[in-house]
C-alpha cells in the first residue's frame, strides 16, 4: 500500500500530469489517422521516452497507448474509417450515427465509454493481476482454437441479412489470412510467385482496404462527403455530455457487461483488442431488445465497442505484468521497454519495483481520465473539420492519408496496391451482400484458429484419432458448449422468424451506410 | 444505376471462383501448411454451393443499385490505381501532388464550375496538406517514402 501512494504521489505532480496530458494527445492523434495502430504509435514515440526516467517513459507509454486506442473511434464515427482495428465495431452504428446528425452524441458516448472501460481496466489490473494471470496459462492451442470458432459465430450478426453471405465473407478472411508463410509448416502458400506477399496480407491493409475504399468510391460516386449538412453540431458540449451520460449511466447493463468481456478475453494471449471489440457488440446485440436497430445508428453499439477496447489497454497488461505474455501486439513494445529498464515481468514487479509498476498502471488510469477533457475538445475539432471541409478537398486528404498509412507499415509500395485492390473489390462484394466485417472478423481469427488446430493436431499426432484432442480438456469442453451456446442464440431468431412463430422483423439495413431516407434527420 | 443480377448466384460463383484459385497451387504444400487451408476451402465451396442452389430455388435481392454515377465510379477507380503507380514511377511527392489536384478539380466539377482563377488559389491549400502529412510522415514519424522508378 506504501508503494501505492509513492507511486501516486510521483503521478500526480506537474510534470507527471504533464506527460500524461501529452501522452494521451499524441496517442490520440496518431490513433485516429488511419492505419497507424496503437503499436505504431507506441514505436514511433518510444525513442523520446528514452532520456526520461523510467516512470515517466512508462508513463508516457500508457498514456500514448490508451489515447491511441481511444483517437481510432474519432475516424471509425466521422468518416467510416477505423483508425485502429479495435475501432472496427465502433463503425458499425457510430458512422450511421454521424450520417444522422448525431456525429458529436456518437464521439460523446465513445469518450465516456472509453473512460469508463479504461478506469474499470486499470482497476481490473490493480485488484486481480495474479489471479486472473492463473487463468490465462490454461489457454493452450485446443482452447485457442475454440477462442476463435467462438468469435467466427459472430459473423451471424455481422452478416446482416444473409447468413450464408456472412459466412462466404468469413471463408473469405480466413482464406487471406493464409497467405503467407504457413505459421507452423513454414512454407510459402499462395503467393502466387509474388515474393512480397510472403509475409501474408497485413491486417491493417485489409482493414484499411476494405473499410475506407469502398466509402471513397461511394462518395465520389454520388459527390457527396463523409457528413451530410445535418451532421453539424447543434448544442453545446454540455447537452451532448448530458443526454449521452444519462443514456449510458441510466441502464448501465451494457457498460458493464462490455467491460467484464473486454476483461475476459484482454487476459487471452493473442486475441487483442480487435476481437473484444466485436465480442462486445455481439453481445450488446443480442442482449438488446431492439436488435434491429444495431447497425442503423445505434448508440449502444458505439459504447459496447469502445468500452470494451480501452478495458483491453489495461486488461492486457495483467499476462504480461504478471507472466511476460504480451496479450496484444502494442504490449510487447511495453515489455521491450520494461526490461530496457531492468523490469522482470512475475511477482517482483509488484514487490521490489512496486512504486514503478503501481505507477505505470495508475498513469492509465488518469490517462483514461485525461481522455474526457481531450476527447471533447478534440472531438469537436475534428468534427467541425470534418463538416467545414468540402468534399472535393476531403476526399483526395482521405485518400492521401490511407496510402500513407498503409506505406508505412511496412515500407511496402505492394501493400498499398493490394488495399486499394481489397478495397475496389470491397466495393462490389457490399454490393452483392457480402459485408466488410466478416471478411476482416475472419482474417483476425484466420490465424487464431490455423494455429490453435494444427498444433493441438500435433501434440495429438500419436493419438488414434488426433481430432479429439480439440475436446479433450475440461476448458475446450467449456468453450465448445460457449460456441454451441452462441451459434444457436445467434441463429435462432432467424429461424424462428422464418418458420413464423416470430413476427418478421425489417431487414438490416447496409451496417456500412445508412438508409437514404433516415439521412438529414436530426 | 440499377442492375439485373442475381446476388446469391454471384455470390457463389465468387467463392467457387476464389476456392478454385487457391485449390489448384495446394499439391506442392507439405501437410502441416495446407491441412487448415484445406479445410477452409472445402468449407468455402460448401458455403458458395448452398448459395448457388439457393439462387434457384430461393432467390435474394435479383438486382443491385450502384449509387450515384457509374462513369464518375470508374474514373475514381481509374484515379486511385494510377495514382499508386505514379507513386512507383515518379515517388510521392510529385505523384501525390498531381493525384491530388486531378481528383479535387474532378470532384469539384460535379457541383460547380471550376475556373482556373478558382483552380489555382486552391493550389495553396493543397500544397499545404500534402506539405503537412508529408513532413509528418518523413521527418517526425521516419517513414521513407517512394522517390519514384523513373529518377533513379
Amino acid at each position: 500500500m506504501e508503494m501505492f501512494f509513492q507511486a501516486l504521489m510521483s503521478i500526480l505532480t506537474f510534470e507527471g500530469l504533464l506527460t500524461i496530458l501529452v501522452g494521451v494527445t499524441a496517442g490520440l492523434f496518431i490513433g485516429s489517422l488511419p492505419g497507424l495502430t496503437a503499436t505504431m504509435a507506441l514505436a514511433v514515440l518510444l525513442p523520446f521516452t528514452f532520456t526520461m526516467s523510467p516512470l515517466q517513459g512508462l508513463m508516457a507509454l500508457g498514456a500514448v497507448y490508451m489515447g491511441s486506442i481511444y483517437g481510432g473511434a474519432f475516424t471509425a464515427i466521422l468518416i467510416n474509417t477505423p483508425g485502429t482495428p479495435s475501432s472496427i465495431a465502433t463503425t458499425f452504428d457510430g458512422y450511421p450515427m454521424a450520417r444522422q446528425g448525431k456525429a458529436y452524441e456518437a464521439l460523446v458516448a465513445a469518450t465516456i465509454a472509453s473512460v469508463v472501460g479504461g478506469i474499470v481496466g486499470v482497476a481490473f489490473l490493480l485488484l486481480l493481476a495474479p489471479p486472473l494471470a492463473r487463468l490465462a496459462v490454461v489457454f493452450g492451442p485446443a482452447e485457442m482454437f475454440w477462442v476463435a470458432m467462438l468469435g467466427l459465430t459472430l459473423v451471424a450478426s455481422l452478416s446482416s441479412g444473409s447468413l450464408l453471405k456472412g459466412l462466404l465473407g468469413g471463408c473469405f478472411g480466413i482464406l487471406l489470412s493464409t497467405i503467407g508463410v504457413s505459421p507452423v509448416g513454414g512454407e510459402t502458400r499462395f503467393n502466387f510467385g509474388i515474393p512480397a506477399l510472403q509475409g501474408g496480407i497485413e491486417l491493417i491493409v485489409a482493414l484499411i482496404g476494405l473499410f475506407v475504399v469502398p466509402e471513397v468510391l461511394s462518395m465520389a460516386s454520388q459527390g457527396r462527403g463523409a457528413l451530410p449538412e445535418s451532421g453539424k453540431l447543434e448544442g453545446g458540449v454540455g447537452i451532448a455530455f448530458r443526454k449521452m451520460s444519462r443514456h449510458i449511466f441510466g441502464k448501465p447493463v451494457n457498460l458493464i457487461r462490455s467491460c467484464i468481456i473486454g476483461q475476459i478475453i484482454a487476459i487471452i494471449p493473442g486475441a487483442g483488442g480487435n476481437v473484444t471489440s466485436l465480442v462486445a457488440y455481439n453481445e450488446a446485440k443480442r442482449f438488446s431488445g431492439k436488435p434491429d436497430s444495431f447497425g442503423k445508428g445505434n448508440v449502444d453499439g458505439v459504447v459496447a465497442s469502445e468500452s470494451s477496447n480501452n478495458v483491453m489497454v489495461a486488461g492486457s497488461m495483467v499476462p504480461l505484468l504478471t507472466l511476460g505474455i504480451p496479450g496484444a501486439p502494442a504490449d510487447a513494445i511495453i515489455l521491450g521497454v520494461l526490461l530496457m529498464h531492468g523490469l522482470r515481468p512475475g511477482i517482483d514487479l509488484f514487490t521490489e519495483t512496486g512504486v514503478l509498476t503501481n505507477g505505470f498502471v495508475l498513469s492509465m488510469g488518469f490517462a483514461a481520465l485525461f481522455l474526457l477533457p481531450v476527447g471533447l475538445l478534440g472531438g469537436r475539432l475534428i468534427h467541425r473539420v470534418v463538416v467545414k471541409t468540402p468534399f472535393y478537398f476531403m476526399l483526395p486528404s482521405i485518400v492521401m492519408v490511407t496510402i500513407l498509412g498503409t506505406y508505412a507499415l511496412r515500407n511496402s509500395f505492394l501493400d498499398v496496391g493490394l488495399m486499394l485492390l481489397l478495397g475496389t473489390i470491397g466495393y462490389f462484394l457490399r454490393l452483392i451482400g457480402i459485408r466488410a466485417a466478416p471478411i476482416v472478423l475472419g482474417l483476425i481469427l484466420g490465424i487464431i484458429a490455423e494455429n490453435g488446430y494444427v498444433q493441438t493436431m500435433l501434440i495429438s499426432i500419436a493419438d488414434p484419432i488426433p481430432w479429439l484432442g480439440l475436446v479433450e480438456n475440461p476448458l475446450s469442453k467449456v468453450l465448445v458448449a460457449l460456441v454451441l451456446l452462441s451459434a444457436a442464440t445467434s441463429l435462432l431468431p432467424s429461424w424462428l422468424e422464418r418458420s413464423g412463430r416470430m413476427a418478421k422483423t425489417t431487414p438490416d439495413e447496409n451496417p456500412d451506410r445508412v438508409n437514404p431516407k433516415e439521412e438529414g434527420k436530426p | 444505376m440499377i442492375v439485373r443480377l442475381n446476388t446469391d448466384l454471384a455470390a457463389g460463383i465468387l467463392g467457387l471462383a476464389f476456392a478454385a484459385l487457391l485449390w489448384l497451387p495446394r499439391e506442392e504444400m507439405g501437410r502441416l501448411s495446407i491441412v487448415f487451408p484445406r479445410a477452409m476451402i472445402i468449407l468455402t465451396v460448401l458455403v458458395a454451393l448452398a448459395l448457388v442452389v439457393k439462387a434457384f430455388v430461393k432467390p435474394a435481392e435479383r438486382q443491385i443499385e450502384i449509387e450515384g454515377s457509374p462513369l464518375r465510379l470508374v474514373i475514381a477507380i481509374a484515379i486511385l490505381f494510377a495514382w499508386w503507380y505514379a507513386i512507383g514511377l515518379i515517388g510521392f511527392l510529385m505523384a501525390t501532388a498531381i493525384a491530388f489536384f486531378g481528383f479535387t478539380w474532378f470532384l469539384a466539377r460535379i457541383e460547380m464550375s471550376v475556373s482556373a482563377r478558382r483552380l489555382i488559389m486552391w493550389v495553396p491549400i493543397m500544397a499545404l496538406l500534402i506539405g503537412v502529412f508529408y513532413v509528418a510522415f518523413t521527418e517526425v514519424l521516419s517513414v521513407r517514402l517512394p522517390t519514384g522508378s523513373i529518377w533513379s
